[in-house]
């Protein structure tokens, strides 16, 4: 298992076929495992900006914001989950929180977009696009959000958000975004 | 057949204008200084004829540029030489209102403000509101990812955009919503500068109007008291609906101007706004009023008169610092609000540096700077010297781990300034995300991202959010 950023860009570099899990227990080797890359890199509570490594459990997340009376302002099924999981597999509701994410991208390159400010639109946003991607264009990293008051997020009724099927058109061009960031096809 | 008769025999007559004379008003956006003669300019007035226009530019490998209402401060809009400026104000149609689930159909001309003027009715309205409100369009503001005064509460466009509809480059209709599995296409199009489509139409979310709002308006004695006092404000669970800081300058041009009675003595000037239902918002003005032991002068709007009144001086602030020079130059950049103090202080020595007035209005919610440069075109250098200050700027937003622009774009103006902020491979990807939707690049070509020849030319060395060279290294 990998905890460093040296050590996950020669694994990207090196691999074939690779899958990425947060799941602690999952050894199988065509998995990267990014649990143990975890933790908060920074917090700034007065900022309302967690930077987090994406093995960080949501449990432990909570656990930090609720020192300020903070909170993830997205729907959080699961505790135990990561937040490079959840980064993966979620929409707009939770890239709305979205402020920057560091990746490796297919050939291994570590890459930042966005970052730590509430506004930003120097770029394409990189780091909304990538939401939802699956670990399929490139390993994420890092995520920097923002965080909001526990006592506004309580009043938002948080929820499953529902989704359908993107367009055809969509994939299409969701096939040729793949070949940008993982040119080779490591992450399958 | 020329690309100019093509159009003009394709489309209406009025559509297509064309020659120096007419297509003058079009030469630049709000970015004046940069003026260009397009080809012609297109004012389509539905998607039929706007998939006409890219046909026959795709066919004559003609540049197209997409246009709102030309307010964007960053030459998103300049046209380019020989190209086809597509100009959407024609389109301003608001298709559908549904009141429950509060979401508006609207097309890309509609006036940003005109969509909260539709709504009023259902005590709805349309959150995001650039200081351009009155004239830009919605288009223009998904385009370039709009902001203002409210977005701490309220997010940015992007979070105010529930679907769009697009036409691809090669006429294709691309539509996209927040329910879609998969990547975030309508993020991505959000800020996309005109370069991966045109947008055609789109669904905006509504915000019910709050029951009350209240402005404390508070006066210091200097930056780094009433820069403390932000952090508290947030830091104690408030999020107020706009959060507003003014330096000395600016304190004292607004109230030459506007008179809406800042304190003068004071070195920063916050306006503190909360919004909601009563309760909350006594409870955020008890809490607040309870954070300001710092203030040398505090006031609270008393009513919706003296509310208007105190937002009055910051909504013309920017008027207020041009009636003082012959041209100014409006600055934006993005800095954790930590910083705040520190970047404050180091303008003022770059100003002292450049023998060039400076004055500071400040989103200080969402960190958010829009510094004023006093200059004179008229004199010779002059203008060079202000955009050199104002790139010393943009390189201090990106040390202290912030961005090149929060709002404004970056357009032709700041190609140079991404070179400081991305990495050549990072530009790379910008400029593959390009490839992948425009491959003949023709929307809006050379806008938004630099070359990677341009980066290395100016031998920038770029500084990562602040970051220390081998981020892979634990620090503690």
């Amino acid at each position: 298992m990998m905890s460093s950023i040296a050590e996950l860009q020669k694994q990207v570099r090196e691999g074939k076929e690779l899958r990425i899990t947060g799941d602690v227990d999952n050894t199988d080797k065509e998995y990267i495992n990014i649990s143990l890359y975890s933790g908060v890199v920074e917090y700034f509570p007065e900022e309302l900006v967690i930077t987090l490594k994406a093995g960080t459990t949501i449990q432990e997340i909570n656990n930090t914001l609720a020192t300020y009376g903070q909170a993830l302002p997205f729907f959080t099924e699961s505790f135990d989950k990561t937040i490079g999981a959840l980064y993966a597999t979620s929409g707009p509701e939770f890239s709305d929180s979205v402020l920057g994410v560091q990746i490796i991208n297919g050939k291994g390159e570590l890459l930042n977009f966005g970052g730590q400010v509430m506004k930003n639109v120097a770029g394409y946003d990189v780091s909304k696009l990538l939401v939802g991607s699956m670990g399929r264009l490139a390993l994420v990293t890092q995520i920097s959000l923002k965080i909001l008051p526990q006592r506004i997020v309580k009043q938002f009724q948080l929820k499953q958000p529902q989704r359908h099927k993107a367009s055809e058109l969509s994939l299409n061009f969701e096939s040729k975004l793949k070949k940008v960031f993982d040119p080779y096809e490591v992450f399958i | 057949m020329s690309t100019l008769s093509q159009l003009k025999r394709a489309l209406p007559k009025n559509t297509v204008i064309s020659g120096s004379e007419n297509t003058r008003p079009f030469e630049c956006d709000g970015l004046s200084v940069y003026k260009q003669e397009p080809l012609a300019v297109v004012l389509p007035n539905n998607i039929a004829q706007i998939k006409k226009v890219l046909e026959i530019c795709r066919k004559n490998n003609t540049p197209v540029v997409t246009r709102g209402a030309g307010t964007g401060l960053s030459g998103g809009a300049t046209p380019l030489k020989d190209s086809v400026v597509l100009g959407l104000s024609k389109l301003t149609q608001i298709i559908s209102i549904d009141a429950e689930k509060k979401i508006a159909v609207v097309e890309p001309g509609v006036r940003n403000l005109a969509i909260s003027e539709a709504v009023e009715e259902f005590d709805l309205y349309y959150a995001p509101d650039p200081s351009s409100q009155i004239a830009c369009t919605i288009g223009g503001n998904v385009a370039e990812n709009s902001g203002g005064v409210h977005c701490l509460k309220y997010g940015l466009t992007v979070q105010n955009v529930e679907a769009i509809k697009m036409l691809t480059i090669d006429g294709e209709e691309l539509s996209l919503t927040r329910q879609d599995e998969g990547l975030g296409l309508l993020a991505l199009m959000n800020g996309s500068e005109g370069l991966l489509g045109v947008i055609t139409e789109i669904t905006v979310k509504l915000t019910p109007k709050p029951e009350l709002a209240r402005l404390v308006m508070a006066g210091f004695s200097s930056v780094r008291d009433c820069a403390n006092t932000v952090a508290e404000i947030i830091k104690n669970g408030v999020i107020p609906s706009g959060l507003e800081m003014m330096d000395k300058f600016a304190i004292e041009a607004s109230e030459a101007f506007a008179h809406p009675g800042y304190p003068l003595d004071a070195q920063a000037l916050l306006l503190c706004e909360l919004d909601g239902d009563i309760d909350s918002v006594n409870e955020d003005l008890n809490k607040v009023l309870g954070l300001l032991s710092n203030a040398t002068t505090t006031r609270v709007s008393e009513n919706e008169d003296e509310r208007l009144l105190f937002w009055k001086g910051r909504k013309a602030a920017f008027p207020s610092i041009g009636r003082l020079s012959p041209d100014y130059y409006c600055m934006d950049g993005t800095i954790p609000k930590r910083h705040l103090a520190t970047v404050l202080d180091k303008i003022s020595e770059l100003s002292t540096h450049y023998k060039l007035r400076v004055a500071n209005v400040f989103h200080a919610g969402d960190g958010n700077l829009h510094p004023l440069i006093l200059y004179n075109a008229g004199r010779p250098g002059e203008l060079e010297k202000t955009e050199a200050f104002g790139m010393d700027i943009l390189k201090l937003c990106v040390e202290v781990g912030g961005s090149i622009t929060g709002e404004h774009g970056v357009g032709i103006e700041k190609l140079d300034a991404m070179c400081h902020q991305y990495s050549s491979a990072e530009l790379d990807v910008f400029h593959q995300i390009k490839n992948a939707f425009d491959p003949n690049s023709l929307l809006n070509p050379g806008k938004a991202v630099p070359t990677l020849h341009r980066c290395a030319e100016l031998g920038n060395m770029h500084v990562h959010h602040g970051e220390l060279p081998h981020p892979e290294l634990e620090r503690f």
